[in-house]
């Protein structure tokens, strides 16, 4: 009796091995159409924005099906890409958060596109995309993302404030008219309490550093270069730092800031914010809001952020998939529906001149600001893909505009710290 | 078969795949278990397997495994982990924010049991008194138990905003300037500390009148009859009779202060400059934030033995007030 059971377990075991055997085989030859996994970011329009896309693609074609899953923020996907990474089960295409995509190249995370750019025989012109969009999908050389929700930050300004302080409606266009603005803007109370300031400087992990390195570059600096060379303890950080302190703490025009309700709230006149917060602002105030360039000092130049896809299949048949999809969320007509949507800015020359979006600049001339600024942009710092990048200049930030320490200081200890970070974690 | 048995008399015998069997008189013979012990033998695997299996899986493996990883360099992302030996410890003791996060959190949990216990008894000897009213008191203050701790934390971030909170105003009434409590390095730890231990009364107060309930009434009518004072009644009825709730809850409310993550990580994030950041949170921010593995899990080890020492001590210290 026992024998038989025994028998029977072995045969059972042996059955599930072949069907093991056998779902292996099937996956080279893949029958009917190829099934791929999204992870996908962003919530409200921006999220919608994606799912009616994929459900379009899928539509268009019958090849490939892309099921899209929602992951949380840029911060969680990474997280579970982490997750995924351990345990072997990949999803196919990314949604990243533009700096990482060294972080996850370096380490053979990600599937380099060179490959299926070379052998694309359908028109595909790598060209097409705007050059300050596309340069942060390479690492080391080769193509590992492509530029899908793309943003600049930008000065918000309450037109009426300024008005109301005799100034004119329209955006400081330096630092020291930005400076200049802020002291007319303040009001404070008898016991002088602030009721309403000029700036409020953003704060936190997320985005603080993002503005401050657009305003390092307006004043003709780098926060770091592509060899990881640090650029903080030179002249123009340390200028724009002094600046930024002296606001808080010696003209008290300006406050930190952890919330765009600070400007909504009229207790600011001008926050940072980026090209993808335009259609909120605009919607939520209810006095007049300028979406402006961020304040050049010598020029006009900024980061650009937002979100890029990445390959991490790892079977052929569904990399190949995976680089259609990719394609097709990249296209003039995908993107001219971002654009249209979200205000998040053309990715591509096709994309501008698409007919779509060509006509909703017409009808919304103020938001067309996300377009002229697509030609003064530049990567982010490579610091910010080192793990800690980020914190560590959050850190710096705060010990400026918060703990109000000596800005030489505070630039050295944030370079040497940085420096430090790279040596650990990339190098 | 590989028989390497020895002509012992009553010698046990080694043969290999049967080593049950027991050499006896030339004879090999089943060790004594009865069907029946066999039986229970089975049963009791069977009904412990599953859990043991769920603890070994999700509790055991990853603290061995967290163990393993704290002496390698890894960012989970790259294949190969590098073995660099002590090397996160030392780095960990040289590094000025791991001390200020550990002072952090002891203050954190410190003050955050004093006052959470305190106010909890007090409240919970007013409730046993039965006031009018009383069962909707205790039900109002037990509410944060069940509020979303997200919640609780977005809510008090708005009461603790200087211009439009509600503490602004309750300032003003007595003539004070609110300070700016999240953003400022003196007072965003006092900020976190007064939120957990408003969430946490509730609980507490819930036990205390549990166990002021057991208080035999015989005892406080013996008092009476000798006519204490108040005061004497709560030191020397109250309280010892008291201790193991309060023993119970110190422990537990210390190392759920020790652990303290959810709350400061909405409302602080660890800021501003570190002053409200806490060991949990630093752990969570260097494993999942700065992919620094190997760091978070010698955090984790040096976590695992403070609460174990800290655990430790309270229980030698409880023979001395705790009465059973």
């Amino acid at each position: 009796m026992k024998r038989y059971v025994l028998v029977l377990l072995i045969a059972l075991l042996a059955l599930g091995t072949t069907a093991v055997w056998a779902g292996a085989a099937a996956e080279q030859a893949p029958e009917g159409p190829v099934k791929i996994v999204y992870w996908r970011s962003l919530t409200g329009v921006a999220g919608e924005v994606q799912e009616e896309l994929v459900a379009r693609f899928n539509a268009s074609q019958e090849k490939v099906i892309v099921e899209s899953q929602f992951q949380g923020a840029y911060a969680e996907i990474l997280q579970k890409l982490l997750a995924a990474l351990a345990a072997g089960e990949l999803p196919d295409v990314v949604l990243l958060d533009s700096p990482f995509v060294a972080l996850f190249a370096k380490d053979g995370a990600l599937v380099s596109l060179d490959q299926f750019v070379k052998k694309d025989k359908t028109g595909f012109d790598l060209d097409d995309y705007i050059p300050g969009l596309i340069q942060d999908g390479y690492y080391d050389g080769s193509l590992y993302a492509m530029p899908v929700m793309r943003s600049t930050p930008l000065l918000y300004v309450n037109g009426d404030m300024l008005v109301e302080a005799g100034l004119p409606r329209r955006a400081p266009k330096t630092w020291d008219e930005f400076r200049e603005f802020s002291k007319k803007v303040s009001k404070y109370n008898a016991a002088g309490e602030p009721i309403q300031l000029g700036a409020g400087f953003t704060m936190g992990q997320t985005s603080a550093h993002w503005y401050f390195q657009g305003a390092v570059y307006s004043f003709g600096g780098l926060v770091s270069d592509e060899q990881f060379n640090i650029h903080l303890t030179e002249e123009p950080a340390v200028k724009l730092a002094t600046l930024w302190q002296d606001m808080v703490f010696k003209d008290k025009t300006a406050m930190p800031s952890n919330s765009h309700d600070d400007f909504l709230n009229r207790k600011v006149a001008m926050v940072f914010g980026s090209t993808g917060s335009m259609g909120n602002l605009l919607s939520r105030a209810d006095f007049d809001v300028i979406p402006a360039f961020m304040p050049g000092q010598v020029q006009n130049l900024v980061p650009v952020g937002g979100s890029v896809l990445a390959m991490t299949s790892t079977d052929k048949f569904r990399q190949d998939a995976a680089w259609e999809f990719m394609k097709y969320m990249t296209s003039a007509e995908a993107n001219s529906e971002i654009v249209i949507k979200t205000g998040y800015m053309p990715v591509s020359k096709s994309s501008m001149n698409y007919p779509a979006t060509v006509a909703y600049y017409e009808t919304n001339p103020v938001r067309k600001v996300a377009v002229d600024q697509l030609q003064f942009t530049r990567p982010q710092a490579s610091v910010i893909s080192l793990g800690k990048g980020t914190e560590i200049l959050r850190q710096m930030i705060e010990k400026l505009l918060i703990g109000n320490m000596d800005p030489k200081k505070v630039m050295e200890e944030t370079s040497a710290d940085l420096l430090k970070e790279y040596n650990d974690s990339f190098k | 078969m590989d028989f390497t048995c020895r002509q012992q008399p009553k010698g046990v015998c080694a043969v290999r795949g049967d080593s049950q069997k027991v050499f006896r008189e030339g004879k090999f013979r089943k060790p004594k278990m009865s069907r029946r012990a066999r039986k229970d033998t089975l049963a009791f695997i069977g009904f412990t397997a599953p859990n043991f299996i769920l603890l070994g899986v999700f509790v055991f493996w990853p603290i061995v495994y967290s163990l393993f990883l704290s002496f390698f360099k890894w960012n989970m992302i790259a294949p190969k982990k590098t073995f660099i030996g002590v090397d996160n410890y030392v780095s960990l003791f040289n590094d000025p924010v791991f001390w200020q996060i550990t002072r952090n959190t002891l203050s954190l949990a410190v003050f955050t049991v004093l006052f959470k216990l305190g106010i909890a008894l007090s409240l919970s000897i007013q409730l046993n008194r039965k006031p009018k009213g009383g069962s909707l008191y205790r039900a109002i203050i037990f509410s944060p138990t069940f509020t979303t701790s997200v919640a609780v934390a977005m809510v008090w971030t708005w009461i603790f905003e200087p211009t439009y909170g509600l503490f602004r105003f309750l300032f003003r009434a007595v003539g004070v300037t609110s300070p700016d409590w999240i953003h400022n390095v003196h007072w965003a730890l006092p900020a976190v500390i007064i939120v957990l231990v408003w969430s946490g009364i509730g609980y507490d107060m819930v036990l205390f009148l549990a166990g002021l309930k057991n208080i035999p009434q015989d005892i406080y009518d013996a008092a009476l009859v000798d006519g204490v004072t108040p005061w004497q009644n709560f030191i020397h009825i109250t309280f010892p009779l008291l201790s193991p709730t309060t023993f119970f809850l110190t422990v537990t409310s210390f190392i759920g202060a020790l652990k303290a993550f959810d709350i400061i990580s909405i409302m602080t994030d660890g800021g501003p400059l570190n002053s409200s950041n806490v060991y949990v949170l630093y752990l969570y921010q260097n494993a999942f934030q700065w992919f620094k593995t190997g760091y978070a899990s010698a955090l984790a080890l040096i976590l695992f033995l403070l609460i174990m020492v800290v655990t430790l001590v309270q229980n030698r210290l409880s023979r001395r007030w705790v009465h059973y």
